[in-house]
């Protein structure tokens, strides 16, 4: 199944950009990011589906919240950073 | 027992904050460290906790509501973020030592802006006449002695006016008087879980409400993030939030809050006026007993301290610990206030009310002091 992920500054910024989707009702999932996109620092991330990464990115805008680096994550496993 | 020291610590808590703090023991690691299920969890919960005090406290970013394990560890954090030393800080005479002695630490000149007990008018001029030239100004939202009401909001639009950064004690406000962040503009805000907002104790909160974008951390430590630094993240509320978070107590006041916000302080405050007029209307048909109480009851909360002519208050206290009374005597931690109030030398007792507090309780006190005052 092919997602984003967007890399959030801090786990309490990832809750806060998943509760803004939420809200919108876009489903959204923070989790861990994956190693071989945090580097093996401690970094969280806002899984959303494919389909949704349009509207995620325009309900943070007007939440006024940063997407900062975002990711598409293939179902073999492999990612590359989206530039938006 | 009888518990009226409500203002020290709400004893008598919303079964679901035990609940709540039994499912945090069994089920919750540590938020934002690791991605596990049970640190996920805690991290959830953490979260809806700052959101509930966000939705209590009108705070648009839950991401600037800070825990703490205490109201004095959040108003030494809050200070620390102020150069002090050497200079001007105004705070009111009925602030605790919680305030007190961090500034003094701090190496700050105090300047104390006096007003007499109950008093709101007094206090906006104290603090007009005082705040020109203040590095900080700190204002305690009511006496944990005296319970008498503070007019922040009014000290909070001289202090914008004037340019001067502003510390908020809601300590005893919390949960109790309606608290709007946004629209008072301090630079902090700090409150403990325990008491009016019905938490376990180890628990309390720091609204970083103002413009100070970097607060200075108090702790220094690991915050889960940007692990490869060497220094705290630049970010809220990581920033303040070293070390392993109290997850019991942050769920226990999630719960707390939540029992707040579906009650309205305005109903818990009422109730707690009403037991106030009550005993009020008991004890002053003590002739030993002097009150200290506000004429207008809208300047106070159910918070009432008293003197027993010819008594100490510690023996007060002690004879209605064993009648089965608890309540609190002595300087409360706050001897500005009882300099201020002119209660320096005796002290006070206190009693003190949270929304389960019954008239049977107060009842019981007036029958109890009536023969203790018999005995004197």
């Amino acid at each position: 199944m092919v997602h984003y992920m967007i890399i959030c500054r801090s786990l309490t910024y990832a809750q806060r950009t998943a509760r803004a989707m939420e809200n919108a009702g876009i489903t959204a999932i923070v989790m861990r990011s994956p190693t071989e996109i945090s580097g093996s620092d401690c970094s969280y991330c806002v899984k959303i589906s494919e389909k949704n990464l349009a509207p995620a990115l325009m309900v943070m805008k007007r939440a006024g919240l940063d997407p900062g680096r975002i990711y598409l994550k293939r179902s073999d496993g492999s990612s590359d950073e989206v530039i938006t | 027992m009888i518990y009226l020291d409500s203002a020290a610590t709400s004893l008598i808590k919303p079964y679901s904050v035990s609940v709540a703090v039994t499912a945090a023991l069994r089920t919750m690691a540590s938020p934002g460290r690791g991605g596990h299920a049970a640190a996920m969890l805690a991290a959830q919960k953490a979260y809806e906790t700052r959101e509930l005090a966000a939705a209590l406290f009108n705070m648009r970013d839950p991401g600037r509501i800070v825990y703490s394990m205490n109201a004095t560890h959040a108003l030494n954090t809050a200070f620390k973020s102020y150069d002090l030393y050497g200079k001007k800080v105004v705070i009111s005479g009925w602030e605790h030592n919680s305030v007190v002695r961090p500034i003094y630490a701090a190496g700050a000149a105090i300047t104390v802006a006096r007003s007499p007990l109950f008093d709101k008018e007094a206090v906006v001029r104290a603090y007009r006449d005082s705040i020109d030239g203040a590095a900080l100004a700190v204002v305690n939202h009511v006496s944990n002695v005296f319970g008498s009401i503070l007019p922040v909001e009014e000290i909070a639009l001289l202090c914008s006016k004037r340019g001067v950064p502003l510390v908020i004690d809601a300590s005893q406000s919390a949960g109790i008087l309606p608290i709007d962040s946004e629209a008072l503009n301090a630079d902090f805000i700090a409150m403990p879980g325990h008491k009016g907002l019905y938490g376990p104790q180890g628990i309390g909160l720091l609204l970083c409400t103002g413009n100070n974008e970097r607060p200075h951390p108090l702790l220094y430590g690991g915050s889960g993030m940007a692990s490869r630094s060497s220094d705290m993240p630049d970010y809220l509320p990581e920033r303040l939030e070293a070390g392993t978070h109290n997850m019991p107590g942050i769920c226990g006041l999630g719960a707390g809050i939540k029992y707040v916000l579906e009650k309205g302080t305005e109903s818990l405050l009422e109730h707690e006026r009403s037991l106030l007029r009550l005993t009020v209307e008991k004890l002053s048909s003590i002739k030993k007993i002097k009150l200290y109480c506000a004429n207008n009851i809208d300047n106070q909360t159910g918070v009432l301290s008293f003197t027993v002519d010819g008594v100490q208050s510690e023996a007060v206290a002690s004879a209605l610990d064993e009648a089965g009374i608890a309540v609190r005597a002595g300087m409360h931690c706050a001897p500005l206030a009882h300099a201020s109030a002119g209660t320096y030398e005796s002290g006070t007792v206190r009693v003190s009310f949270c929304a389960f507090s019954t008239s049977d309780d107060v009842e019981a006190l007036a029958y109890a002091l009536t023969n203790i005052c018999k005995r004197v």
